[in-house]
């Protein structure tokens, strides 16, 4: 029984997450790459105000699989990059939490790029 | 004929819009979807490697989600599914590797250099520069703030 | 004074169009003469594929006016890629004059009124007027990769995947269209300027190429010609005479929404119809068929009301292609764009009516927005522009 209640958490709060998003595309008529930032951006400062802990702990994947974890770990990388390593910490912190997901995206990219073919959408 | 303004007022009134509802309950449950299938994942994780920290979980979970967004892109199906769920499938992480790897198989018929290499972030590209700078910004405030 | 009344009459000596698959399952679907199975036609990229409908209209047209390539005199035409490049690359396959033309969707417009002043002067007898248009090429030139999952905003149109010829002269045609057969549009010559290497490859890839043609919906195929109103059957009772038109301005009311095109389009469609009624001394009721070009089914309605303020009503059977082009189910939101758009419609469905005599004399608005993709982002404004041009039908 937890574990549906916590994926329901995780179900609840992501989905908001998205409606958000996408009530701003109705109303804005942003394009992806803008939410994208934007969410980022959101990221990054629950994470300097302490939220984004809070959240994390309450909804799990709910938020962190969002654009706003990536931004959260950018932050929380610098942060204690700052703590431990000093100047330099905080240059390489954000970059080196990210690093995971920056090269698998890379590395994906390369790869699909080489061996698939975008085609026409059929709607 | 009509005066700039008047045109321009009379275009934002009556151009159509998209049906709210729709949008916003596929948006709802193709993100909470996406959440649950990270979630599922890192439990999954979890109990294979038991000895594993949370924050390698983490990192795993998101690596495997970046790679199902590619996989599914390179298919040809995350377009559709943007298509029907717009914010839905947009904001996840898999969102995010759909905007890399969709250049890269835009352009590579342009050749791998040219192409793949060079044009692989011209979507996702101001993701990464705004997302160096506020960390940067954020370390740098850090460090004095310390 | 904008507007031309042509001395001589220049004559519509055949159309030949080329679209893809989901132009086919439209509402002209059965009127096309070649339509193809996918959009890609057995080729390495979309520009390419784009350059081979553009190249292969030409020749059909050129075949069903029972004409050859030595015959025409002017070729004429663009497409919406950068530098006019399918046409370009089109164009090196024919031994003749070329003239590219660009004016975004309003190209076909502004060729035919050039081409029919050109005629009418008597520097030219035989000139082609020819635009393209792909959506998968023009998709990735001025939005997003196709396999980005974004949403098309309701405001957006889709861009025409296909390719139509028209062939002007100042001779009379004859009552009945040659025959165009699909080894006239796949066939190996020595003007295809092509080396040793993508020669062979071009051979072998025939069989595949015929493939993709659909042969239930095409016209030019052997087995089809017990298809109704199939245009090589028929014995036309009329011929199509350009006999005028209107060029048309660059009009901004400054739309910045580069998904709303239809509205950047309007005025500049309505300033055309209104200097066209004015300088002509001509009302609705004297044309039994109105067309514009690509405004969508919002950009029609703005069309209608900005002519209601100016005390003009369209009659009923006034149709923008654009909004006609496809079905509801096909989802494309506001209708078809792009500059084959009104071509495809004009040499398929219009010219067989006109041919027909089902129509005396008609207005075809081709509209334009012009841009491209970064001048939005220079926080431009989006100008359109429309050129206007009357065709009769005259019996035999």
């Amino acid at each position: 029984m937890d574990i549906f209640l916590d994926y329901l958490k995780v179900f609840a709060v992501g989905g908001l997450v998205c409606l958000i998003g996408q009530i701003l595309i109705n109303k804005t008529q942003m394009t992806s790459a803008r939410i994208l930032v934007l969410y980022m951006l959101v990221g990054v400062v629950l994470e300097v105000s302490g939220a984004f802990e809070y959240m994390k702990e309450f909804a799990g994947s709910g938020v962190t699989i969002p654009i706003m974890g990536f931004g959260s770990n950018l932050a929380k990388g610098a942060l204690e990059g700052a703590k431990t390593n000093g100047f330099l910490g905080a240059v390489t912190g954000g970059l080196s939490s990210v690093a995971a997901g920056l090269t698998t995206v890379i590395v994906c990219g390369f790869v699909f790029g080489l061996i698939a073919k975008s085609r026409s959408k059929k709607i | 004929m009509l005066e700039r303004k008047e045109y321009q007022d009379y275009v934002s009134q009556n151009a159509p819009r998209s049906p709210m509802t729709r949008t916003l309950i596929a948006a709802f449950i193709v993100g909470g979807l996406i959440c649950c299938i990270g979630e599922g994942i890192g439990d999954i994780i979890k109990l294979i490697f038991k000895e594993m920290s949370d924050k390698d979980v983490a990192i795993w979970e998101s690596c495997i989600m970046i790679f199902l967004g590619s996989l599914f892109t390179a298919l040809g199906l995350y377009d559709k599914l943007g298509h029907y769920a717009g914010g839905g499938s947009i904001i996840p992480i898999t969102g995010f590797a759909n905007s890399v790897i969709s250049p890269a198989m835009e352009y590579n018929r342009e050749g791998v250099f040219y192409g793949i290499c060079a044009k692989m972030f011209t979507v996702a590209g101001p993701i990464i520069v705004f997302g160096v700078v506020a960390s940067f910004l954020v370390g740098f405030i850090g460090y004095f703030a310390m | 004074m904008r507007t031309i009344k042509l001395k001589r009459p220049v004559y519509i000596k055949s159309g030949f169009t080329i679209v893809g698959p989901k132009e086919g399952d439209g509402n002209f679907g059965d009127c096309y003469d070649i339509v193809l199975n996918d959009d890609i036609w057995c080729e390495k990229s979309y520009e390419k594929c784009e350059c081979k409908m553009h190249r292969d209209a030409i020749t059909g047209a050129i075949k069903k006016a029972g004409l050859q390539r030595e015959d025409i005199d002017i070729l004429m035409g663009g497409d919406l890629l950068n530098e006019l490049s399918p046409t370009s690359l089109a164009a090196r396959n024919f031994p003749t004059a070329f003239l590219g033309l660009y004016n975004a969707c309003s190209t076909f417009g502004e060729a035919m009124l050039v081409a029919s002043m050109l005629i009418d002067a008597g520097f030219a007898k035989n000139i082609t007027c020819s635009t393209s248009s792909h959506y998968s090429s023009a998709e990735r030139q001025y939005r997003f990769p196709l396999e980005l999952g974004n949403q098309r905003p309701p405001t957006a149109q889709w861009t025409v995947t296909g390719a139509g010829c028209t062939v002007l002269s100042s001779e009379m045609p004859s009552q009945m269209n040659e025959r165009v057969y699909e080894d006239d549009i796949i066939a190996i010559d020595e003007n295809m300027n092509i080396d040793e290497k993508t020669l062979e490859k071009y051979k072998k890839s025939i069989d595949k190429q015929k493939k993709v043609i659909n042969i239930s919906k095409s016209n030019i195929l052997d087995g089809n010609y017990g298809k109704e109103n199939n245009d090589y059957m028929r014995v036309n009772s009329h011929c199509a005479v350009v006999t005028g038109g209107t060029l048309g301005r660059v009009i901004d009311l400054g739309i910045d929404d580069e998904a709303n095109m239809g509205a950047a389009m309007a005025p500049a469609a309505c300033d055309t119809i209104l200097t066209h009624f004015k300088e002509s001394g001509l009302t609705p009721g004297d044309y039994d068929g109105i067309f514009t070009g690509d405004l969508g089914r919002f950009g029609r309605d703005t069309l209608k009301y900005l002519l209601s303020k100016e005390g003009i009503t369209l009659p009923g059977y006034y149709m923008d292609t654009g909004a006609s082009y496809y079905t509801p189910e096909q989802k494309t939101f506001q209708g078809g764009s792009g500059a084959g758009c009104v071509n495809t419609v004009f040499n398929s469905y219009i010219l067989k009516k006109l041919q027909r005599g089902e129509y005396k004399r008609i207005l075809v608005v081709p509209t334009g927005a012009l841009l491209n993709k970064d001048t939005p982002l220079q926080q431009e404004t989006i100008p359109g522009i429309a050129h206007a041009f009357t065709v009769e039908s005259k019996a035999f």
